[in-house]
């Protein structure tokens, strides 16, 4: 799912941040503000376009390979994302649109006008406070593990050569102590994920295809890496 | 000063630094007086089945007879716990060793010898000002059957029921909101009393003349008056006279207005106390809790934590200066007050131990500079209270910091990490995200090591956490301030180590049960 364009529409510190946390993963990131937000034109640390909502956006094709595009939308006015999400949906069926909403209700709204994920921005941050008050060290450390800043990485590993496991299942497997790794989950192709030592993932042997969600230090998920396939990231 | 003045003074030196005579004096004031102390809620409900036993006994006694042993119960006994009572309220009221050598120190001071009359004089002012309350009167004249001989004073039993408005909160209420409206009330009493004094006297003189009028006496007339103005209206005395009639139409009127007015008054100061009354019910419910978040301010993120946190083991309190947000969250069901919460004297008025009581300060406004001032405002009381902060515009992390918050919460800055992660890695994302969401069946649970634990495992590897299916994602060792992730089976526990636990909430339970095992 490795994207190379980063469209994000509205010029406010929500766009300001996601722009900065996603500069480095993307080759090219284009902020887009709504016509009468000029004074943002002298301001912005990325290339810069303005927009009116009711643009016809084939343009846009012409430019960025939107298979290979997310479109963040930022817009502060609920209404005015929604409609923008819509319109974007309506336009390109392969771009992907992560938008943000205020409330729940916008959070349903803006699914079914297409986004692929909504952040809704109340619940984000008061999820945030009440792990950080009620279980503090696992806030900090799946913070850390999550956010890159500890030592700790969480990666999406295929499987390629299923040879190595030899018809085993995912709970059968002492994947710390063999490889100094743990394993969270399991998705098996076409399927919703499934914890490891759930029911589904102990009846299911391990095939070419499957993706694991995998904790552990660089060193051993490179190792675990190379016996049984590409990292995605 | 004289030897006998000295040995008086010691005396009451001596009390005062007398641990156990304070220790009992505490013990007392706690049973009888103590608002907060549970057991005087225990005190006031067996005072209130005292009264209650009193005045069953009393009704049942007018046409049955009662078995002696309960009579001797209701006379003799009730009135001894009754007397018990008074005297020892009559102790705890006011410290007479306080006055005793405040007053010798004064005079010390001041360079005089010490006048020990007027000492007592301050004591005996401070004690009959209590035994001269209304309180203490009917304290005292529910102890006067016990003298139930005289006929008479059997009938004081009921005046027992009187004693009700020491033990009952609903009743001091009641009583607070006529308090209130005193005003009112009275300018009411005097209409009223003109308006009957004068129609008394009218119907009086259209009537008494007349043979075949039932009005004959002053008294008559005045009973014909009050009846009517209440609007009771017995129809036992009518006037027949045309003048009589006249008279009654004005008393009829005005006892509509009366009744009007009355009915208005005590509305509009129920209401007007309610939230007073809740205010007080919440500051009470306070106490019972073990431990308290604290929220300042009730906008949208604040409402989500709230509803959060409300479902685990602490209690949540919210305060806000403004109104209509309050009255939103006690709609919710919240525990809420109209405080400032960048205000000392809120917290002050809360009667809360910060230290104890207090889990966190929770300064979630939608603006910087009153989380700022909040967070100044709680550490300037205490220095230790855990403070997180919502951050709204970026340039003011450090005045934050400054203030004193503990955490700082960009909602921003998480925004874009969660936008560049998801982007990233959706699928360990979403790992992730199931495990701190509330509604996934997968959780991870913290357990802190006890000595209990630790008396059958010393080691990870004696946990045996995958035999219940339970992935240990690591060990914090607080001691060390060090997370060990997928530590070897060799590693020691200690007390005080954080179990990191990833599973089925109920493979957790499972295993936290057998960790308690014995």
């Amino acid at each position: 799912m490795q994207r190379t364009n980063g469209l994000i529409f509205g010029y406010n510190d929500y766009a300001k941040e996601i722009a900065r946390n996603i500069d480095k993963k993307y080759k090219r990131v284009t902020l887009f503000a709504l016509k009468g937000e000029e004074h943002a034109a002298e301001e912005s640390k990325y290339p810069l376009c303005f927009f009116d909502l009711s643009d016809e956006w084939e343009e846009l094709q012409k430019e960025y390979d939107m298979a290979q595009t997310v479109a963040f939308c930022a817009l502060e006015d609920d209404a005015q994302n929604i409609f923008l999400t819509i319109s974007l949906r309506a336009t390109f069926k392969e771009l992907t649109i992560v938008a943000l909403a205020k409330s729940k209700e916008s959070g349903n709204k803006l699914m079914m006008a297409g986004a692929d994920k909504v952040i809704p921005l109340v619940q984000t941050t008061a999820d945030m406070i009440v792990d950080l008050l009620e279980r503090p060290v696992a806030s900090n450390i799946l913070h850390g593990i999550l956010y890159e800043k500890s030592n700790l990485k969480i990666v999406q590993i295929e499987v390629q050569d299923e040879n190595y496991f030899h018809g085993q299942y995912p709970a059968d497997i002492d994947w710390s102590r063999n490889h100094g790794i743990i394993v969270l989950s399991v998705i098996h192709q076409g399927k919703a994920g499934e914890f490891i030592y759930s029911s589904k993932a102990k009846h299911h042997v391990i095939t070419r295809g499957d993706i694991f969600v995998v904790v552990g230090y660089d060193e051993d998920l490179k190792a675990f890496e190379k016996l049984i396939g590409s990292r995605m990231a | 000063m004289g030897f006998a003045k000295r040995l008086f003074v010691d005396f009451f030196y001596f009390l005062q630094s007398c641990k156990s005579y304070r220790q009992a004096r505490r013990f007392v004031y706690n049973f009888l007086e103590n608002e907060r102390s549970k057991a005087k809620k225990y005190f006031d409900l067996f005072m209130m089945f005292l009264i209650l036993v009193s005045v069953v006994t009393l009704i049942r006694e007018v046409k049955h007879p009662v078995d002696e042993s309960f009579l001797f119960f209701n006379y003799y006994v009730i009135s001894i716990i009754f007397f018990i009572e008074y005297l020892l309220r009559l102790w705890v009221v006011s410290s007479v060793s306080d006055v005793i050598v405040s007053r010798y120190e004064n005079d010390v001071a001041t360079g005089q010898e010490f006048r020990f009359f007027m000492a007592c004089r301050e004591v005996a002012a401070l004690k009959l000002r209590h035994i001269f309350s209304l309180k203490a009167i009917i304290d005292l004249v529910a102890i006067l059957p016990f003298f139930h001989q005289l006929r008479l004073l059997r009938i004081f039993t009921l005046f027992r029921v009187f004693k009700l408005f020491r033990y009952a909160k609903t009743f001091q209420t009641f009583a607070s909101v006529f308090r209130a409206k005193r005003f009112e009330f009275i300018t009411l009493f005097i209409f009223s009393s003109i308006v009957i004094v004068i129609s008394s006297v009218l119907i009086y003189v259209m009537e008494a003349n007349n043979p075949a009028s039932p009005v004959n006496t002053l008294f008559e007339a005045f009973y014909w008056s009050i009846v009517t103005i209440a609007t009771v209206g017995y129809g036992d005395i009518v006037p027949i006279t045309e003048g009589g009639r006249i008279v009654a139409v004005f008393v009829i009127v005005a006892g509509i207005a009366v009744l009007a007015f009355t009915t208005s008054l005590v509305v509009s100061a129920f209401n007007e106390k309610l939230d007073e009354v809740r205010e007080t019910k919440i500051l009470n419910n306070l106490t019972s809790k073990k431990r308290y978040y604290i929220l300042c301010g009730y906008e949208n993120i604040a409402k989500e934590v709230a509803k959060k946190l409300s479902k685990s083991e602490h209690g949540v309190l919210i305060l806000d200066e403004d109104a209509h947000r309050i009255e939103e969250a006690r709609k919710e069901g919240f525990e809420a007050l109209n405080y400032d919460p960048g205000s000392i004297e809120s917290y002050h008025k809360l009667r809360l131990d910060l230290h104890a009581q207090v889990k966190a300060v929770l300064c979630l406004r939608e603006s910087d500079v009153e989380n700022v001032y909040t967070a100044l405002t709680v550490r300037a009381i205490s220095k230790d209270i855990f403070i997180l902060s919502l951050l709204n515009q970026h340039a003011n992390r450090k005045k934050l910091e400054f203030a004193g918050a503990n955490e700082i919460l960009y909602d921003k800055e998480i925004v874009g990490m969660v936008s560049r992660e998801f982007i990233g890695q959706p699928v360990a994302f979403e790992a992730i995200h199931a495990l701190r969401s509330e509604y996934s069946y997968i959780n991870i649970e913290e357990v802190v090591l006890t000595q209990r634990i630790l008396e059958r495992f010393a080691t990870v590897g004696e946990l045996h956490a995958t035999r219940f299916r339970v992935v240990l994602l690591g060990i914090y060792k607080k001691e060390h301030e060090r997370f060990y992730f997928n530590p070897i089976d060799s590693t020691f526990l200690e007390e005080g180590d954080c179990l990191l636990l990833i599973a089925n909430t109920v493979f957790i339970e499972e295993f936290v049960k057998y960790l308690n095992k014995r």
